[in-house]
């Protein structure tokens, strides 16, 4: 008898991680600080509460302050937030922030807003932090950055299974469609290019409202976003998307069914990790530290 | 009758155009209006060039097809509640029916030669093209509209077309048919069915591919992958692919028992391949297998 790959057993090939391979990420790059986590473990933060929207879905942009406050001042171990922002740049840092701006779920403009005051609050002059998507690579202030934020929401994608923080870089490449073939599997690479390389200080998955699969033209339909109300936070970008990957596949196996629970095929988040070697995607070395609501929290 | 007579007065001069052409020469037959929706800013044309202008991250679900062209309008009513019309020219029917094959999940709305209806998105194809009407706002306010235009855009993309030959080659009994799908490379059987996290079987825009369900009065049932090569070598080179990626402990009849999901199988005839998946029994699977070895369906 033979048992041929099953999706939930591709997830679980991610687990053939690279040890240390997110060591880069665990060093906070300000302060020199051996970040919070654990040697051998990648910390990643999930934050929720169940006033982040209103009863209309509108964004609750005070709770989502207090939300990214708490996620990154728990995922360096700070009592402050801003000493936590502290810890992830210098006054003197040129940020920019990596957003998305896609029309039918973008990032939701409290969370911009919020890193944007945090990092102010952190002493980086406010000309000196900038906010981009589509012209990141000849943005001037993205061309000369130093250090950069990077932010998205989450939601499932036809070629790649997800988009998360490991596709949000894919504006920084010369060709995009270049990234496409193979499931997007090289997107890992992204991080390797010399004008990201080494500067991404904080990934923040927005799960407020994500989407766990995808339909029509532009692969959105709101019959398959719900308000999760959560953010996802680390220095990771790997892990930080392996752990959205979790939710979309639980979300996904309530409501599709066991056969449709992992979105087609997202071997970029192991590949960044055992190829590229940019984070970690090895559940068994991710350290989930779950704060506030745990309402149907599904991971 | 309040519906009907709207809708004439909307359409009425529809009826008398003719049929067909570049998905442009269409603009002036589309409605204005739809009860509430007016259209709103400029007609749009996107080309296999231009497609990831309109589509940001999604251009390769239809670039692997034969799209050829999109005609864009977007209408908008009072409160900013907005339709997209998206008409494509996907190069012939079989290209149509395949990108609208690829996403069925609601029920049917009797538009066009095949077609689903849920909120806030309405897709059909009709003889080389395809069209979605997507929704952003009140899905529910929407519905009358989306159907409406739809209804009203379906006679202009005639005349219907056959769809592809190769779904001929499915077995009839026991088909599923409103779950058959029609594609060419790895992106469009990963989001229908997970094989591999490789391309295992060598799926490019060259090869035709179809992928059935089974649910046989019996009892019985399956799923159905066929895929036609080039030529006649590379359908056996990945059916050795498939045998040893996905079931290397397969017998001599290129089946073997996949833990508690059934039974899989691999067989080729020709530049034809054909891989069973989840077949409820080794005999049910041989007996889907064999569409591509018995005599024409």
């Amino acid at each position: 008898m033979t048992s041929p790959l099953t999706r939930r057993d591709f997830i679980r090939g991610t687990a053939a991680a690279v040890l240390g391979a997110s060591a880069a990420f665990g060093r906070t790059a300000a302060d020199g600080q051996t970040a919070a986590a654990p040697a051998a473990k990648t910390r990643v933060v999930l934050v929720r509460h169940p006033d982040a929207l209103d009863a209309g879905s509108a964004f609750n942009e005070p709770v989502i302050r207090q939300m990214l406050d708490e996620a990154v001042a728990k995922l360096l171990d700070r009592s402050d937030p801003v000493e936590a922002f502290k810890g992830l740049v210098k006054p003197d840092d040129v940020v920019g922030i990596r957003t998305n701006v896609w029309s039918f779920l973008p990032t939701p403009a409290p969370v911009e807003r919020a890193i944007k005051s945090r990092l102010m609050d952190a002493g980086v002059d406010e000309k000196n932090i900038g906010l981009d998507d589509h012209t990141v690579r000849t943005n001037p202030l993205f061309v000369k950055a130093t250090a950069l934020i990077n932010v998205r929401p989450v939601r499932t994608h036809y070629l790649a299974g997800m988009s998360g923080c490991l596709k949000n870089y894919i504006m920084f490449a010369e060709s995009q469609p270049a990234h496409h073939p193979d499931s997007c599997a090289s997107l890992g690479s992204l991080f390797l290019l010399p004008q990201v390389k080494g500067k991404t200080r904080l990934n923040v998955l927005c799960a407020l409202t994500p989407q766990f699969h995808g339909r029509g033209p532009h692969n959105f339909s709101r019959r398959y976003v719900w308000n999760y109300k959560g953010l996802i936070v680390g220095l990771d970008p790997v892990a930080v998307d392996a752990v959205g990957l979790r939710l979309i596949t639980a979300k996904r196996r309530i409501e599709l069914g066991p056969g449709q629970e992992v979105p087609p095929v997202p071997k970029h988040i192991g590949l960044a990790d055992t190829k590229y070697g940019v984070g970690t995607a090895d559940p068994a070395k991710i350290e989930l530290v779950k704060l506030g609501w745990l309402d149907d929290v599904l991971i | 009758m309040r519906l009907a007579r709207s809708l004439m007065v909307l359409f009425a001069p529809l009826m008398i155009v003719l049929a067909g052409g570049p998905v442009e020469k269409l603009s002036p037959q589309i409605p204005k209006q739809v009860f509430d929706w007016k259209a709103s800013g400029p007609d749009r044309v996107f080309d296999r060039k231009t497609l990831y202008d309109y589509m940001d991250g999604g251009a390769e679900v239809y670039l692997a097809f034969d799209f050829r062209e999109v005609f864009v309008r977007t209408y908008a009513d009072a409160e900013e509640n907005e339709l997209a019309l998206d008409i494509y020219d996907m190069g012939s029917p079989a290209e149509a029916f395949g990108i609208f094959s690829c996403d069925r999940q609601d029920p049917e709305a009797g538009i066009g030669q095949g077609s689903e209806y849920g909120p806030g998105l309405l897709r059909f194809w009709r003889g080389s093209h395809f069209v979605s009407i997507t929704v952003s706002g009140n899905e529910d306010k929407a519905e009358q509209a989306v159907l409406a235009l739809g209804k009203a855009v379906a006679p202009l993309l005639g005349p219907d077309g056959a769809p592809p030959e190769m779904v001929k080659l499915l077995p009839a009994e026991g088909l599923r048919a409103a779950k058959t799908a029609y594609f060419h490379d790895n992106v469009h059987l990963g989001n229908r069915y997970f094989v591999s996290s490789e391309n295992v079987l060598d799926l490019d825009p060259r090869t035709e591919c179809v992928f059935a369900e089974y649910a046989a009065a019996s009892g019985d049932s399956g799923k159905l992958l066929l895929v036609r090569y080039p030529d006649a070598g590379r359908a056996s080179a990945a059916a050795a692919s498939f045998l040893k990626s996905v079931l290397p402990a397969a017998d001599a009849d290129g089946a073997a028992r996949t833990g508690d999901k059934g039974w899989s199988m691999v067989t080729t005839r020709g530049a034809v391949l054909a891989a069973v998946f989840e077949a409820t029994s080794k005999a049910f699977a041989a007996r889907l297998a064999a569409s591509i070895t018995g005599p024409p369906k």
